[in-house]
């Protein structure tokens, strides 16, 4: 397992790079200067040209990218050209606001998405199986700003039971859980269900029935085992992107996280912030799937064996 | 882990804050919908409101009557100005603390415009010290000081212009000339500003917490010199869906709200009997226009240019789009700006419009482009939408091309792009403010004006260092006529009232001069 894992690490490096890379090059093909859109209307030729000089992004690409990788190598993702902080103290100050909200909204996807794909696997075509497709479908298909507007006007300004906005306590950080959770629940539950429909037509599924075993220990104890892994999969991808920063949830509810910190470096161009912003989603994403591969070997031993027989 | 505990007593303290309806303290809760990103107005060019209540400057700006101002003194207590108008004496005014204590001498003064010209601050606003002898040396590194600045003793400062130049003093007025104290700036380096640690103004407000894209929190300073502010702290919260906004503000979570930020609300509030009385409004020293690209075609032509001026029915999109709340303006100064005059009226006659165009030799119509911007709020896609039909009765072929804000900025600047609509506010009271950063040769090539004409340059370039004040308003009113009605190089829109809705705990609101959302916020208060 450790020389799996390893060795995973070791693959995603090139991986880094390369998305360095074309995102250097991308970013100096789309029009766009960070200066210029610093200075907005107050833009003026000389001062656009004399600060551009002095950040050195008149420097050739190559230039720059070296510089950007050496120092990448060393720990320092450069300066935000629009904030004028440094990039890793924003990243670092702004991931665990990303990290509560993502590890609540998991939460709540997780609680609603895992028992509604199960009650809709075992219910089949039942009034249940159709309440709970039905209403994740309207997670996965409803627009967060009009699922986050729904909620903030039927439980703050209605019911007056939780805050608008803001990020000051749990409260705070009920709704957008919610709203985010419900999203990716739907995702989950259709999932789980069917994962799970497909499992319940084994073999081993009969035997254990002929067996005489009670259906709900045929469900928990050797349906929803093999059935989960995909499930598994996809939560691990899920809060992947979650920690890279749910971009509308953050702007709706006013949390200063990592979807913040992107859009503010994408639309100002801000290279520096919006490499490191970049390189973070990218390092989540690969840490991500290899949560997953090691669930994977944990919930299936074919899997694990698979694993060792790689790892000589 | 200390920084961290820090922030866990904050976030409980602003939770406290935030659920407590009765408020103990005079707290003003207000919002932007941007991170002012800095309290170092060197650094921005965008975000005052930090710089105007953090900081002081040698002379204010005052609104007098809405839409109105005077120049008042600042820190500077009386100021001298040379029969050449090329030296400015400012006497100081004695025992202004800064927030650490030190106290403010001509010294400071001095520090702080040499470290805006100083190239290593990588200063954005230097245009507002281009005149003071030394400046542009200073700039390209050529000199390690300003000749044009100098402290005379502890509490005078002089400045001397290497030219005349009318709008100096209302340029000292504006934000960018707020003064920082040089030990303690020099000691934050490049943080200078980033953070309550490394802050530090005059200003009725000291920076107490800031945490980024979330909330500022500011507080009185007990040792003003015009005296405490009458609230004891504001909190400035970063909302940037106005949904959201309006939803805080309904739910009593805030104290003001700017229909700037959401124009769409602007009847329900004044529609409803909650909040009509609230209402809060007043003139600004502002203008929306439609910019022309004259090196397009087919505006390259005058007779096209005068055209598409009468084929927009302004005052439909100002009733339509802004729900009234303005006037139409004629020329390139808005209303209370100095020197402001009502100019010649602009028709609105399609069927004049198209003759013109007939004679321009497009008889049959011509096909023309309006640039926006994707991420903009939807009042200037609106407004597009509004004229692609107006001018089609016309024979303007209108098509929208939208694209991103970087795209827009870059085509701009390389004068490519093709015709937009934007507003200006001022950022001081001075034609200048208005005629030079529109009209003069760098201002229209950076804009994409394109309006090259010689006559137009050098009345602007005369006018800036011009003493006689009744002949130098007549000389910008004579220009704006010029620029509008004979070369029609924009359209003039109209200025807009700003209006806010306030709760009703909250006293002295006054809409600034010049309708910026960016305020002082020293006079206000929170009834008990």
């Amino acid at each position: 397992m450790l020389m799996f894992t390893v060795r995973r690490i070791l693959v995603s490096i090139p991986v880094l790079i390369g998305i360095t890379a074309i995102l250097f090059v991308m970013l100096n093909v789309v029009p766009g200067d960070p200066i210029a859109l610093l200075m907005k209307e107050h833009a003026s030729p000389d001062v656009i040209e004399r600060v551009r000089a002095q950040m050195h992004l008149d420097d050739p690409l190559i230039t720059r990218y070296f510089r950007f990788l050496f120092a990448a190598l060393q720990g320092d993702l450069g300066t935000s050209i629009k904030l004028n902080r440094s990039v890793t103290t924003l990243i670092m100050n702004a991931f665990p606001n990303t990290l509560y909200l993502a590890g609540c909204a998991a939460l709540v996807s997780w609680v609603i998405g895992i028992p509604a794909g199960i009650l809709s696997a075992v219910r089949r075509d039942s009034f249940v199986d159709h309440f709970f497709m039905g209403f994740s479908l309207l997670g996965v298909s409803m627009p967060i700003f009009w699922s986050a507007l729904l909620m903030q006007y039927i439980f703050a300004v209605q019911l007056k039971w939780l805050p608008v906005a803001g990020f000051y306590g749990f409260e705070y950080v009920i709704l957008p859980a919610i709203v985010l959770g419900w999203s990716s629940a739907g995702v989950i539950a259709r999932l789980t269900r069917s994962s799970l429909l497909e499992v319940m037509r084994h073999d081993y599924i009969r035997t254990a029935r002929a067996k005489g075993a009670r259906e709900i220990s045929v469900i928990s104890r050797h349906a929803l085992k093999n059935a989960l892994i995909p499930v598994v999969t996809i939560m691990a991808i899920q809060v992947a992107s979650l920690l890279s920063g749910a971009v509308i949830t953050e702007a709706i509810f006013g949390i200063p996280g990592v979807g913040r910190i992107s859009i503010n470096a994408i639309q100002a161009r801000d290279m520096p912030l919006l490499q490191g912003s970049v390189l973070f989603a990218t390092v989540l994403v690969i840490l991500g799937n290899l949560v997953a591969d090691i669930l994977y070997s944990v919930l299936d031993p074919r899997i694990r064996s698979q694993m060792r027989k790689d790892a000589r | 882990m200390k920084n961290k505990m820090k922030l866990l007593l904050a976030s409980g303290l602003a939770s406290l804050v935030l659920m407590t309806p009765a408020l103990a303290e005079q707290m003003l809760r207000i919002s932007y919908p941007e991170d002012p990103k800095t309290a170092d107005v060197q650094k921005t060019s965008d975000a005052y409101m930090l710089p105007l209540n953090v900081f002081d400057r040698l002379i204010e700006a005052e609104t007098t009557s809405p839409g109105q101002s005077a120049l008042v003194p600042g820190l500077a207590e009386k100021w001298d100005v040379s029969a050449d108008g090329l030296v400015y004496t400012f006497h100081l005014r004695q025992g202004v603390l800064f927030h650490d204590g030190a106290e403010l001498t001509a010294d400071d003064v001095v520090y702080t415009f040499d470290r805006m010209l100083n190239p290593a601050t990588k200063a954005l606003g230097t245009d507002i010290l281009d005149f003071v002898a030394g400046a542009h040396e200073r700039l390209d590194g050529t000199a390690d000081s300003v000749a044009g600045l100098k402290a005379l003793d502890k509490y005078t400062v002089q400045i001397t212009l290497s030219q005349p130049y009318a709008a100096f003093l209302a340029l000292m007025a504006s934000p960018q000339a707020s003064i920082f104290n040089r030990a303690f700036t020099e000691a934050a380096g490049d943080q200078f500003g980033l953070s309550p640690e490394t802050t530090n103004g005059t200003g009725p407000f000291k920076l107490e917490s800031y945490e980024l894209n979330d909330s500022q929190r500011l507080v009185a300073n007990e040792s003003y010199f015009r005296g405490r502010p009458k609230l004891d702290s504001i909190l400035v919260r970063v909302v940037s869906d106005s949904e959201t906004l309006r939803l805080l503000f309904e739910t009593d979570e805030l104290d003001v709200f700017d229909l700037d930020y959401a124009v769409s609300q602007t009847p329900y509030f004044y529609g409803s009997d909650q909040w009509k009385d609230l209402i809060r409004t007043g003139p600004r020293v502002g203008m929306y226009y439609y910019h022309i690209n004259q090196a397009n075609k087919p505006f390259d032509d005058v007779r096209v240019r005068k055209a598409f001026q009468m084929a927009i029915n302004r005052q439909e999109i100002l009733d339509k789009n802004f729900y009234g709340k303005g006037v139409l303006e004629n020329g390139v100064m808005p209303r209370g700006l100095t020197c402001y005059e009502p100019a010649t009226p602009i028709e609105f006659n399609p069927a004049k419009a198209k003759e013109l165009l007939a004679e321009a030799g497009y008889p049959d119509g011509v096909e023309i482009k309006l640039a926006q911007v994707s991420s903009w709020s939807s009042k200037w896609s609106d407004m597009n939408q509004i004229i692609q039909a107006q001018a089609a009765e016309a024979g303007f072929k209108v098509s929208i091309d939208t694209m991103d804000e970087a795209a827009y900025f870059d085509k701009r600047k390389a004068g490519v792009i093709d015709n937009y609509t934007q507003s200006w506010s001022a950022d001081f009271n001075d034609p200048d403010n208005f005629f030079y950063t529109f009209f003069s040769k760098s201002g229209t090539a950076v804009r994409a004006f394109n309006n090259n004409d010689p006559v137009v340059f050098e009345a602007l370039d005369k006018a800036r260092g011009m003493s006689d004040a009744e002949a130098r308003c007549a000389l910008y009113r004579e220009m704006g006529e010029k620029i509008v009605q004979e070369d029609a190089a924009w359209v003039p829109m109209f200025s807009l009232d700003h209006s806010y809705v306030v709760q009703p705990r909250v006293k002295n609101f006054v809409v600034p001069w010049n309708g910026w959302s960016d305020m002082n916020y020293y006079k206000m208060e929170i009834a008990e």
